[in-house]
Protein backbone atom coordinates (compact mmCIF):
# COMPACT_ATOMS: atom_id res chain seq x y z
CA UNK A 1 0.00 0.00 0.00
CA UNK A 2 2.74 2.46 0.91
CA UNK A 3 5.08 1.60 -1.98
CA UNK A 4 6.87 4.41 -3.80
CA UNK A 5 4.92 5.62 -6.81
CA UNK A 6 7.33 8.19 -8.16
CA UNK A 7 11.05 8.68 -7.60
CA UNK A 8 10.85 12.20 -6.17
CA UNK A 9 9.41 11.02 -2.87
CA UNK A 10 11.70 11.77 0.00
CA UNK A 11 12.14 9.76 3.17
CA UNK A 12 10.32 12.39 5.22
CA UNK A 13 7.36 12.30 2.84
CA UNK A 14 7.00 8.55 3.25
CA UNK A 15 7.31 8.77 7.04
CA UNK A 16 4.76 11.58 7.30
CA UNK A 17 2.35 9.84 4.96
CA UNK A 18 2.57 6.54 6.81
CA UNK A 19 2.00 8.18 10.19
CA UNK A 20 -1.01 10.16 8.95
CA UNK A 21 -2.66 7.34 7.01
CA UNK A 22 -2.16 4.87 9.87
CA UNK A 23 -3.55 7.29 12.45
CA UNK A 24 -6.61 8.03 10.31
CA UNK A 25 -7.33 4.39 9.64
CA UNK A 26 -6.99 3.42 13.31
CA UNK A 27 -9.10 6.34 14.52
CA UNK A 28 -11.98 5.85 12.09
CA UNK A 29 -11.93 2.09 12.62
CA UNK A 30 -12.15 2.38 16.40
CA UNK A 31 -14.62 5.25 16.63
CA UNK A 32 -16.72 4.68 13.53
CA UNK A 33 -16.56 1.27 11.86
CA UNK A 34 -16.46 -0.83 15.03
CA UNK A 35 -19.34 1.18 16.59
CA UNK A 36 -21.43 0.76 13.44
CA UNK A 37 -20.80 -2.99 13.59
CA UNK A 38 -21.71 -3.15 17.29
CA UNK A 39 -24.88 -1.11 16.71
CA UNK A 40 -25.88 -3.30 13.78
CA UNK A 41 -25.42 -6.48 15.80
CA UNK A 42 -27.17 -4.87 18.76
CA UNK A 43 -30.21 -3.98 16.67
CA UNK A 44 -31.03 -7.71 16.51
CA UNK A 45 -30.85 -8.11 20.28
CA UNK A 46 -32.74 -7.19 23.38
CA UNK A 47 -29.99 -5.00 24.78
CA UNK A 48 -30.31 -3.17 28.08
CA UNK A 49 -27.09 -2.13 29.87
CA UNK A 50 -28.88 -1.44 33.17
CA UNK A 51 -30.22 -4.97 33.56
CA UNK A 52 -27.29 -6.46 31.67
CA UNK A 53 -29.50 -8.19 29.10
CA UNK A 54 -28.23 -9.03 25.63
CA UNK A 55 -30.53 -11.67 24.11
CA UNK A 56 -30.95 -12.48 20.46
CA UNK A 57 -34.32 -11.35 19.09
CA UNK A 58 -33.90 -11.69 15.35
CA UNK A 59 -35.96 -9.09 13.52
CA UNK A 60 -38.23 -8.28 16.51
CA UNK A 61 -36.84 -4.77 17.03
CA UNK A 62 -37.32 -3.88 13.37
CA UNK A 63 -40.85 -5.29 13.45
CA UNK A 64 -41.55 -3.12 16.45
CA UNK A 65 -40.19 -0.04 14.67
CA UNK A 66 -42.50 -0.48 11.69
CA UNK A 67 -45.59 -1.22 13.78
CA UNK A 68 -45.00 1.48 16.39
CA UNK A 69 -47.61 4.23 16.27
CA UNK A 70 -45.20 6.63 17.98
CA UNK A 71 -42.54 6.04 15.32
CA UNK A 72 -45.13 6.64 12.58
CA UNK A 73 -46.23 9.84 14.24
CA UNK A 74 -42.62 10.97 14.67
CA UNK A 75 -41.88 10.31 10.99
CA UNK A 76 -44.90 12.39 10.02
CA UNK A 77 -43.73 15.19 12.36
CA UNK A 78 -40.20 14.96 10.96
CA UNK A 79 -41.55 15.14 7.42
CA UNK A 80 -43.67 18.22 8.15
CA UNK A 81 -40.85 19.80 10.11
CA UNK A 82 -38.24 19.18 7.38
CA UNK A 83 -40.40 20.22 4.43
CA UNK A 84 -41.54 23.47 6.05
CA UNK A 85 -38.17 24.45 7.52
CA UNK A 86 -36.24 23.57 4.35
CA UNK A 87 -38.75 25.47 2.18
CA UNK A 88 -38.39 28.65 4.24
CA UNK A 89 -34.67 28.21 4.66
CA UNK A 90 -34.13 27.98 0.90
CA UNK A 91 -36.72 30.64 -0.02
CA UNK A 92 -35.50 33.16 2.56
CA UNK A 93 -31.87 32.32 1.89
CA UNK A 94 -32.19 32.73 -1.86
CA UNK A 95 -34.38 35.85 -1.66
CA UNK A 96 -32.18 37.61 0.87
CA UNK A 97 -28.94 36.59 -0.83
CA UNK A 98 -30.24 37.91 -4.16
CA UNK A 99 -31.34 41.16 -2.52
CA UNK A 100 -27.94 41.67 -0.89
CA UNK A 101 -26.17 40.69 -4.13
CA UNK A 102 -28.13 43.24 -6.17
CA UNK A 103 -26.61 46.66 -6.84
CA UNK A 104 -29.36 48.21 -4.71
CA UNK A 105 -27.85 47.24 -1.34
CA UNK A 106 -24.63 48.76 -0.06
CA UNK A 107 -23.63 47.18 3.23
CA UNK A 108 -23.36 43.65 1.89
CA UNK A 109 -20.99 42.08 4.39
CA UNK A 110 -22.79 43.76 7.28
CA UNK A 111 -26.10 42.10 6.40
CA UNK A 112 -24.48 38.77 5.70
CA UNK A 113 -22.68 38.76 9.06
CA UNK A 114 -25.87 39.83 10.83
CA UNK A 115 -28.05 37.03 9.46
CA UNK A 116 -25.37 34.47 10.20
CA UNK A 117 -25.32 35.24 13.93
CA UNK A 118 -28.02 32.74 15.00
CA UNK A 119 -26.26 29.99 13.02
CA UNK A 120 -23.17 30.19 15.21
CA UNK A 121 -25.08 30.38 18.48
CA UNK A 122 -25.26 27.19 20.60
CA UNK A 123 -28.53 25.35 20.05
CA UNK A 124 -29.11 24.53 23.73
CA UNK A 125 -28.90 28.20 24.69
CA UNK A 126 -30.97 29.40 21.72
CA UNK A 127 -33.66 26.83 22.47
CA UNK A 128 -33.87 28.18 26.03
CA UNK A 129 -34.12 31.77 24.82
CA UNK A 130 -37.02 30.82 22.54
CA UNK A 131 -38.65 28.73 25.23
CA UNK A 132 -38.70 31.87 27.39
CA UNK A 133 -39.93 33.96 24.46
CA UNK A 134 -42.90 31.60 23.95
CA UNK A 135 -43.63 31.54 27.70
CA UNK A 136 -47.11 33.03 28.22
CA UNK A 137 -46.03 34.70 31.50
CA UNK A 138 -42.69 36.27 30.69
CA UNK A 139 -42.40 35.80 26.93
CA UNK A 140 -42.29 38.68 24.49
CA UNK A 141 -43.97 36.96 21.53
CA UNK A 142 -47.51 37.19 22.93
CA UNK A 143 -46.74 40.74 24.12
CA UNK A 144 -45.60 41.97 20.71
CA UNK A 145 -48.40 40.37 18.71
CA UNK A 146 -51.06 40.90 21.38
CA UNK A 147 -51.81 37.16 21.49
CA UNK A 148 -52.75 34.83 24.29
CA UNK A 149 -51.35 31.52 23.12
CA UNK A 150 -49.50 28.96 25.21
CA UNK A 151 -47.33 28.10 22.25
CA UNK A 152 -45.38 25.11 23.54
CA UNK A 153 -48.20 23.58 25.59
CA UNK A 154 -50.81 23.59 22.84
CA UNK A 155 -50.62 20.55 20.52
CA UNK A 156 -51.74 22.74 17.60
CA UNK A 157 -48.96 25.30 17.93
CA UNK A 158 -46.06 23.43 19.53
CA UNK A 159 -44.51 22.00 16.36
CA UNK A 160 -45.06 25.31 14.56
CA UNK A 161 -43.29 27.13 17.38
CA UNK A 162 -40.27 24.83 17.16
CA UNK A 163 -40.21 25.20 13.37
CA UNK A 164 -40.24 29.01 13.57
CA UNK A 165 -37.33 28.91 16.00
CA UNK A 166 -35.40 26.55 13.71
CA UNK A 167 -36.02 28.71 10.64
CA UNK A 168 -34.81 31.75 12.59
CA UNK A 169 -31.66 29.89 13.61
CA UNK A 170 -30.82 28.37 10.24
CA UNK A 171 -31.80 30.72 7.39
CA UNK A 172 -28.53 32.67 7.66
CA UNK A 173 -26.58 29.60 6.56
CA UNK A 174 -28.56 29.52 3.30
CA UNK A 175 -27.96 33.26 2.83
CA UNK A 176 -24.19 32.77 3.05
CA UNK A 177 -24.28 29.74 0.74
CA UNK A 178 -26.41 31.40 -1.92
CA UNK A 179 -24.29 34.55 -1.80
CA UNK A 180 -21.21 32.41 -2.40
CA UNK A 181 -23.05 30.79 -5.30
CA UNK A 182 -24.11 34.15 -6.75
CA UNK A 183 -20.60 35.60 -6.59
CA UNK A 184 -19.16 32.61 -8.41
CA UNK A 185 -21.62 32.86 -11.33
CA UNK A 186 -19.94 33.26 -14.73
CA UNK A 187 -20.06 36.97 -15.58
CA UNK A 188 -20.38 36.32 -19.34
CA UNK A 189 -23.72 34.51 -18.98
CA UNK A 190 -25.23 37.47 -17.14
CA UNK A 191 -23.62 39.88 -19.60
CA UNK A 192 -25.08 37.96 -22.56
CA UNK A 193 -28.56 38.11 -21.02
CA UNK A 194 -28.21 41.87 -20.65
CA UNK A 195 -27.12 42.25 -24.28
CA UNK A 196 -30.14 40.18 -25.40
CA UNK A 197 -32.41 42.60 -23.56
CA UNK A 198 -33.59 40.30 -20.76
CA UNK A 199 -35.21 42.14 -17.86
CA UNK A 200 -34.24 41.56 -14.21
CA UNK A 201 -36.87 38.87 -13.61
CA UNK A 202 -36.05 37.00 -16.82
CA UNK A 203 -32.36 37.05 -15.98
CA UNK A 204 -33.10 35.69 -12.52
CA UNK A 205 -35.58 33.06 -13.69
CA UNK A 206 -33.75 31.75 -16.76
CA UNK A 207 -30.07 32.40 -16.03
CA UNK A 208 -29.38 32.82 -12.34
CA UNK A 209 -31.75 30.24 -10.92
CA UNK A 210 -30.63 27.34 -13.16
CA UNK A 211 -26.99 28.22 -12.49
CA UNK A 212 -27.66 28.12 -8.75
CA UNK A 213 -29.10 24.62 -8.96
CA UNK A 214 -26.01 22.84 -7.57
CA UNK A 215 -25.93 25.22 -4.59
CA UNK A 216 -29.65 24.75 -3.99
CA UNK A 217 -29.15 21.01 -4.04
CA UNK A 218 -26.26 21.31 -1.62
CA UNK A 219 -28.36 23.35 0.82
CA UNK A 220 -31.35 20.98 0.52
CA UNK A 221 -29.28 17.84 1.10
CA UNK A 222 -27.31 19.19 4.05
CA UNK A 223 -30.64 20.37 5.50
CA UNK A 224 -32.29 16.97 5.09
CA UNK A 225 -29.36 15.28 6.79
CA UNK A 226 -29.34 17.71 9.69
CA UNK A 227 -33.13 17.86 10.27
CA UNK A 228 -33.51 14.09 10.33
CA UNK A 229 -30.94 14.25 13.14
CA UNK A 230 -32.45 17.23 15.00
CA UNK A 231 -33.39 16.63 18.63
CA UNK A 232 -31.84 19.32 20.85
CA UNK A 233 -34.58 21.90 20.32
CA UNK A 234 -37.19 19.23 21.14
CA UNK A 235 -35.33 18.07 24.24
CA UNK A 236 -35.11 21.63 25.59
CA UNK A 237 -38.38 23.16 24.43
CA UNK A 238 -41.07 20.43 24.52
CA UNK A 239 -39.62 16.97 25.33
CA UNK A 240 -41.81 15.64 22.53
CA UNK A 241 -45.00 16.99 24.01
CA UNK A 242 -47.70 17.99 24.49
CA UNK A 243 -48.71 14.36 24.00
CA UNK A 244 -46.72 13.28 20.97
CA UNK A 245 -47.20 16.52 19.04
CA UNK A 246 -43.49 17.33 18.68
CA UNK A 247 -41.86 13.88 18.69
CA UNK A 248 -39.21 13.97 15.96
CA UNK A 249 -37.61 10.69 14.92
CA UNK A 250 -34.18 11.49 16.43
CA UNK A 251 -35.77 12.54 19.69
CA UNK A 252 -37.33 9.06 19.99
CA UNK A 253 -33.89 7.53 19.65
CA UNK A 254 -32.55 9.77 22.41
CA UNK A 255 -35.57 8.85 24.54
CA UNK A 256 -35.38 5.09 23.92
CA UNK A 257 -31.60 4.92 24.33
CA UNK A 258 -30.78 7.25 27.19
CA UNK A 259 -34.03 7.62 29.11
CA UNK A 260 -35.39 4.06 28.80
CA UNK A 261 -32.06 2.31 28.03
CA UNK A 262 -33.56 0.14 25.26
CA UNK A 263 -30.26 0.05 23.38
CA UNK A 264 -31.32 -2.70 20.97
CA UNK A 265 -34.54 -1.03 19.92
CA UNK A 266 -32.83 2.37 19.68
CA UNK A 267 -30.14 0.85 17.44
CA UNK A 268 -32.79 -0.60 15.14
CA UNK A 269 -34.44 2.84 15.00
CA UNK A 270 -31.16 4.51 14.12
CA UNK A 271 -30.46 2.12 11.25
CA UNK A 272 -33.94 2.72 9.85
CA UNK A 273 -33.30 6.45 10.09
CA UNK A 274 -29.89 6.07 8.48
CA UNK A 275 -31.40 4.26 5.49
CA UNK A 276 -34.11 6.92 5.20
CA UNK A 277 -31.45 9.67 5.20
CA UNK A 278 -29.51 7.89 2.48
CA UNK A 279 -32.65 7.36 0.36
CA UNK A 280 -33.69 11.01 0.63
CA UNK A 281 -30.22 12.20 -0.26
CA UNK A 282 -30.19 9.91 -3.29
CA UNK A 283 -33.70 11.06 -4.25
CA UNK A 284 -32.80 14.73 -4.16
CA UNK A 285 -29.90 13.99 -6.49
CA UNK A 286 -32.26 12.13 -8.82
CA UNK A 287 -35.02 14.74 -8.78
CA UNK A 288 -32.64 17.52 -9.66
CA UNK A 289 -31.07 15.40 -12.39
CA UNK A 290 -27.48 16.25 -11.49
CA UNK A 291 -26.22 12.76 -10.88
CA UNK A 292 -22.65 13.44 -11.82
CA UNK B 1 -36.76 57.76 -8.95
CA UNK B 2 -37.98 54.19 -9.29
CA UNK B 3 -34.52 52.99 -8.44
CA UNK B 4 -34.45 55.14 -5.33
CA UNK B 5 -37.76 53.67 -4.13
CA UNK B 6 -36.48 50.12 -4.65
CA UNK B 7 -33.27 50.94 -2.80
CA UNK B 8 -35.17 52.24 0.20
CA UNK B 9 -37.74 49.41 0.15
CA UNK B 10 -35.13 46.68 -0.14
CA UNK B 11 -32.86 48.10 2.55
CA UNK B 12 -35.82 48.55 4.89
CA UNK B 13 -36.88 44.92 4.45
CA UNK B 14 -33.33 43.71 5.06
CA UNK B 15 -33.03 45.89 8.15
CA UNK B 16 -36.36 44.62 9.50
CA UNK B 17 -35.16 41.05 9.03
CA UNK B 18 -31.97 42.08 10.79
CA UNK B 19 -34.03 43.33 13.74
CA UNK B 20 -35.91 40.00 13.86
CA UNK B 21 -32.54 38.23 13.83
CA UNK B 22 -31.01 40.27 16.63
CA UNK B 23 -34.07 40.89 18.80
CA UNK B 24 -33.98 37.58 20.75
CA UNK B 25 -30.33 38.23 21.69
CA UNK B 26 -31.07 41.77 22.83
CA UNK B 27 -34.12 40.62 24.77
CA UNK B 28 -32.16 37.87 26.50
CA UNK B 29 -29.23 40.12 27.38
CA UNK B 30 -31.44 42.91 28.63
CA UNK B 31 -33.61 40.52 30.65
CA UNK B 32 -30.50 39.20 32.35
CA UNK B 33 -30.06 42.66 33.94
CA UNK B 34 -33.68 42.88 35.13
CA UNK B 35 -35.09 42.01 38.53
CA UNK B 36 -37.39 39.00 38.59
CA UNK B 37 -40.32 41.25 39.49
CA UNK B 38 -39.70 43.22 36.32
CA UNK B 39 -39.35 40.10 34.16
CA UNK B 40 -42.72 38.87 35.46
CA UNK B 41 -44.42 42.28 35.32
CA UNK B 42 -47.49 42.76 33.15
CA UNK B 43 -46.08 45.86 31.55
CA UNK B 44 -42.93 44.91 29.65
CA UNK B 45 -40.09 47.15 28.53
CA UNK B 46 -37.27 46.02 26.31
CA UNK B 47 -34.62 47.75 28.43
CA UNK B 48 -34.34 47.17 32.19
CA UNK B 49 -36.03 49.92 34.21
CA UNK B 50 -33.70 49.25 37.14
CA UNK B 51 -30.40 47.83 36.01
CA UNK B 52 -29.16 45.06 38.34
CA UNK B 53 -26.24 42.62 38.30
CA UNK B 54 -27.88 40.36 40.91
CA UNK B 55 -28.74 37.68 38.39
CA UNK B 56 -25.09 37.10 37.52
CA UNK B 57 -24.26 36.89 41.23
CA UNK B 58 -27.23 34.61 42.08
CA UNK B 59 -26.46 32.30 39.21
CA UNK B 60 -23.14 31.43 40.85
CA UNK B 61 -24.49 31.37 44.38
CA UNK B 62 -26.93 28.57 43.56
CA UNK B 63 -24.71 26.68 41.27
CA UNK B 64 -21.07 26.59 40.35
CA UNK B 65 -21.82 28.04 36.97
CA UNK B 66 -18.46 29.65 36.28
CA UNK B 67 -16.86 26.26 36.90
CA UNK B 68 -18.91 24.81 34.02
CA UNK B 69 -17.87 27.77 31.95
CA UNK B 70 -14.17 27.20 32.66
CA UNK B 71 -14.48 23.44 31.96
CA UNK B 72 -16.22 24.10 28.66
CA UNK B 73 -13.63 26.65 27.65
CA UNK B 74 -10.77 24.24 28.41
CA UNK B 75 -12.28 21.24 26.60
CA UNK B 76 -13.43 23.32 23.65
CA UNK B 77 -10.02 24.92 23.18
CA UNK B 78 -8.15 21.61 23.46
CA UNK B 79 -10.47 19.80 21.03
CA UNK B 80 -10.45 22.72 18.58
CA UNK B 81 -6.65 22.94 18.49
CA UNK B 82 -6.31 19.17 18.01
CA UNK B 83 -8.94 19.03 15.26
CA UNK B 84 -7.44 21.99 13.40
CA UNK B 85 -4.02 20.34 13.49
CA UNK B 86 -5.16 16.84 12.46
CA UNK B 87 -7.49 18.20 9.76
CA UNK B 88 -4.77 20.33 8.20
CA UNK B 89 -2.26 17.49 8.38
CA UNK B 90 -4.64 14.92 6.84
CA UNK B 91 -5.83 17.48 4.29
CA UNK B 92 -2.21 18.10 3.27
CA UNK B 93 -1.39 14.41 2.86
CA UNK B 94 -4.63 13.68 0.99
CA UNK B 95 -4.29 16.61 -1.40
CA UNK B 96 -0.56 16.87 -2.11
CA UNK B 97 0.74 13.30 -1.93
CA UNK B 98 0.23 10.63 -4.58
CA UNK B 99 -0.22 7.16 -3.18
CA UNK B 100 -2.27 4.06 -3.73
CA UNK B 101 -5.58 4.07 -1.93
CA UNK B 102 -5.68 7.86 -1.59
CA UNK B 103 -9.00 8.22 -3.39
CA UNK B 104 -10.46 5.37 -1.40
CA UNK B 105 -9.35 6.93 1.86
CA UNK B 106 -10.78 10.31 0.91
CA UNK B 107 -14.06 8.75 -0.18
CA UNK B 108 -14.16 7.02 3.17
CA UNK B 109 -13.58 10.32 4.99
CA UNK B 110 -16.44 11.87 2.99
CA UNK B 111 -18.77 9.02 3.85
CA UNK B 112 -18.09 9.46 7.58
CA UNK B 113 -20.01 12.74 7.36
CA UNK B 114 -23.13 10.87 6.23
CA UNK B 115 -23.37 8.72 9.38
CA UNK B 116 -26.01 10.11 11.77
CA UNK B 117 -24.91 10.62 15.40
CA UNK B 118 -27.55 8.18 16.60
CA UNK B 119 -25.98 5.17 14.83
CA UNK B 120 -22.65 5.32 16.66
CA UNK B 121 -23.44 6.97 19.97
CA UNK B 122 -24.74 3.89 21.83
CA UNK B 123 -21.72 1.67 21.00
CA UNK B 124 -19.34 4.58 21.66
CA UNK B 125 -20.93 5.01 25.06
CA UNK B 126 -20.48 1.28 25.83
CA UNK B 127 -16.90 1.39 24.56
CA UNK B 128 -16.02 4.36 26.77
CA UNK B 129 -17.42 2.40 29.73
CA UNK B 130 -15.31 -0.64 28.95
CA UNK B 131 -12.16 1.49 28.39
CA UNK B 132 -12.71 2.88 31.89
CA UNK B 133 -12.85 6.43 30.55
CA UNK B 134 -16.17 7.36 32.17
CA UNK B 135 -16.15 10.69 34.00
CA UNK B 136 -12.78 11.57 32.54
CA UNK B 137 -11.91 14.20 29.95
CA UNK B 138 -10.30 11.46 27.84
CA UNK B 139 -13.85 10.51 26.86
CA UNK B 140 -14.50 14.03 25.58
CA UNK B 141 -11.17 14.56 23.81
CA UNK B 142 -9.96 11.27 22.29
CA UNK B 143 -13.10 10.31 20.28
CA UNK B 144 -13.12 13.86 18.84
CA UNK B 145 -9.51 14.01 17.63
CA UNK B 146 -10.19 13.60 13.91
CA UNK B 147 -13.08 15.19 12.06
CA UNK B 148 -14.32 14.00 8.67
CA UNK B 149 -15.73 17.45 7.98
CA UNK B 150 -12.46 19.14 8.97
CA UNK B 151 -10.34 16.84 6.79
CA UNK B 152 -12.69 17.37 3.84
CA UNK B 153 -12.57 21.16 4.22
CA UNK B 154 -8.79 21.30 4.58
CA UNK B 155 -8.25 19.02 1.61
CA UNK B 156 -10.31 21.42 -0.50
CA UNK B 157 -8.31 24.41 0.72
CA UNK B 158 -4.85 22.89 0.48
CA UNK B 159 -5.49 21.56 -3.05
CA UNK B 160 -5.62 25.21 -4.11
CA UNK B 161 -2.10 25.92 -2.78
CA UNK B 162 0.35 26.06 -5.70
CA UNK B 163 2.65 23.02 -5.89
CA UNK B 164 5.54 25.24 -7.01
CA UNK B 165 5.91 26.74 -3.53
CA UNK B 166 6.22 23.29 -1.98
CA UNK B 167 8.59 22.12 -4.72
CA UNK B 168 10.78 25.20 -4.25
CA UNK B 169 11.07 24.48 -0.54
CA UNK B 170 11.93 20.84 -1.30
CA UNK B 171 14.66 22.02 -3.69
CA UNK B 172 16.09 24.08 -0.83
CA UNK B 173 16.34 20.88 1.17
CA UNK B 174 13.35 21.36 3.46
CA UNK B 175 11.84 18.15 4.76
CA UNK B 176 8.09 17.49 4.76
CA UNK B 177 7.63 18.26 8.46
CA UNK B 178 9.18 21.68 7.94
CA UNK B 179 7.08 22.27 4.82
CA UNK B 180 3.88 21.38 6.64
CA UNK B 181 4.53 23.49 9.73
CA UNK B 182 6.21 26.48 8.12
CA UNK B 183 4.45 26.70 4.73
CA UNK B 184 1.18 24.78 4.59
CA UNK B 185 -0.15 25.70 8.07
CA UNK B 186 0.46 29.45 7.73
CA UNK B 187 -0.95 29.50 4.19
CA UNK B 188 -4.23 27.82 5.19
CA UNK B 189 -5.49 30.59 7.46
CA UNK B 190 -8.97 30.93 5.92
CA UNK B 191 -9.69 27.24 6.02
CA UNK B 192 -8.29 26.96 9.53
CA UNK B 193 -10.39 29.79 10.90
CA UNK B 194 -13.61 28.41 9.48
CA UNK B 195 -12.92 24.94 10.88
CA UNK B 196 -11.82 26.46 14.17
CA UNK B 197 -15.12 28.34 14.53
CA UNK B 198 -17.24 25.35 13.53
CA UNK B 199 -15.37 22.99 15.81
CA UNK B 200 -15.44 25.50 18.65
CA UNK B 201 -19.20 25.88 18.24
CA UNK B 202 -19.87 22.14 17.95
CA UNK B 203 -17.82 21.25 21.02
CA UNK B 204 -19.18 24.20 22.98
CA UNK B 205 -22.81 23.35 22.23
CA UNK B 206 -22.56 19.56 22.36
CA UNK B 207 -25.04 18.38 24.92
CA UNK B 208 -25.54 14.65 24.68
CA UNK B 209 -21.97 13.34 24.78
CA UNK B 210 -20.80 15.21 27.93
CA UNK B 211 -24.19 14.47 29.50
CA UNK B 212 -23.57 10.75 28.96
CA UNK B 213 -19.90 10.37 29.86
CA UNK B 214 -19.36 12.97 32.62
CA UNK B 215 -21.00 12.20 35.95
CA UNK B 216 -19.43 14.44 38.55
CA UNK B 217 -20.78 17.95 38.75
CA UNK B 218 -17.39 19.64 39.10
CA UNK B 219 -16.27 18.22 35.74
CA UNK B 220 -19.49 18.95 33.86
CA UNK B 221 -19.68 21.27 30.84
CA UNK B 222 -21.79 24.35 30.21
CA UNK B 223 -24.51 23.03 27.87
CA UNK B 224 -25.36 20.24 30.33
CA UNK B 225 -25.03 22.67 33.24
CA UNK B 226 -27.50 25.03 31.62
CA UNK B 227 -30.08 22.25 31.33
CA UNK B 228 -29.48 21.10 34.93
CA UNK B 229 -29.79 24.69 36.11
CA UNK B 230 -33.08 25.09 34.26
CA UNK B 231 -34.38 21.92 35.82
CA UNK B 232 -33.56 23.00 39.36
CA UNK B 233 -34.26 26.73 39.36
CA UNK B 234 -36.94 26.92 36.70
CA UNK B 235 -38.57 29.94 38.30
CA UNK B 236 -35.52 32.11 38.85
CA UNK B 237 -35.85 33.61 35.39
CA UNK B 238 -33.29 36.34 35.96
CA UNK B 239 -30.55 33.85 36.79
CA UNK B 240 -31.61 31.66 33.86
CA UNK B 241 -31.24 34.59 31.48
CA UNK B 242 -27.83 35.37 32.93
CA UNK B 243 -26.71 31.75 32.55
CA UNK B 244 -27.96 31.61 28.96
CA UNK B 245 -26.25 34.90 28.13
CA UNK B 246 -22.96 33.57 29.51
CA UNK B 247 -23.16 30.48 27.32
CA UNK B 248 -23.91 32.42 24.13
CA UNK B 249 -21.59 35.41 24.40
CA UNK B 250 -18.15 33.73 23.97
CA UNK B 251 -19.21 32.08 20.73
CA UNK B 252 -20.71 35.28 19.36
CA UNK B 253 -17.56 37.22 20.24
CA UNK B 254 -15.33 34.71 18.48
CA UNK B 255 -17.63 34.78 15.47
CA UNK B 256 -17.70 38.59 15.28
CA UNK B 257 -13.92 38.67 15.63
CA UNK B 258 -13.23 36.13 12.85
CA UNK B 259 -16.33 36.50 10.70
CA UNK B 260 -14.50 37.69 7.55
CA UNK B 261 -12.10 34.76 7.27
CA UNK B 262 -14.83 32.47 8.42
CA UNK B 263 -17.42 33.37 5.79
CA UNK B 264 -14.74 33.37 3.10
CA UNK B 265 -13.60 29.92 4.22
CA UNK B 266 -16.99 28.24 4.52
CA UNK B 267 -18.35 29.73 1.31
CA UNK B 268 -15.35 28.82 -0.85
CA UNK B 269 -15.39 25.20 0.30
CA UNK B 270 -19.02 24.82 -0.74
CA UNK B 271 -18.46 26.37 -4.17
CA UNK B 272 -15.55 24.07 -4.91
CA UNK B 273 -17.09 21.01 -3.27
Amino acid sequence: MFRKTHPLQSRSEIILRNIVVTAMVIFFTVFLIVPIGIAFAGSFHEWNPLSGTYNFLGLENYKEVFTSALFGKSMLNTLIFSVVVIFFRVALGLGIAYAIYSALVKHKSFFRALYYMPVVTPMVAVAFVWKFMYNPQIGMINQIFGLDVNWLMNPKTALLAVMIMTIWKDFGYAVVMFMAGLYSLPADALEAAKVDGANAWQTFRYITLPLLKPMTLFVVITSIISYIQAYVQILIMTEGGPGTATYLSSYIIYDEAFVKYNFGYASALSFVLFVITAVFTWLSFRVSGTEE
Amino acid sequence: MRRKVSVIALNTILLLLGVVTVYPFVWMLSSSFKQNSEIMALEQHLLPQTFVLDNYVNMNAHFNFMRFFANSLLITLVVTVIVVYTSTLCGFVLSKYEFKGRKLLFGFVLSTMMIPWCVTIIPKYSMIQSFGWMDSYKALIIPAMFSGFGIFMMKQHISALPDEILEAARMDGANEFYIFHRIVLPMSKNGISSIAIFQFLWTWEDFLWPYLVINSEEKQLLAVGLKMFNGQYSTDYGALFAATAISIIPVLLIYLFFQKQFIAGIASSAVKG
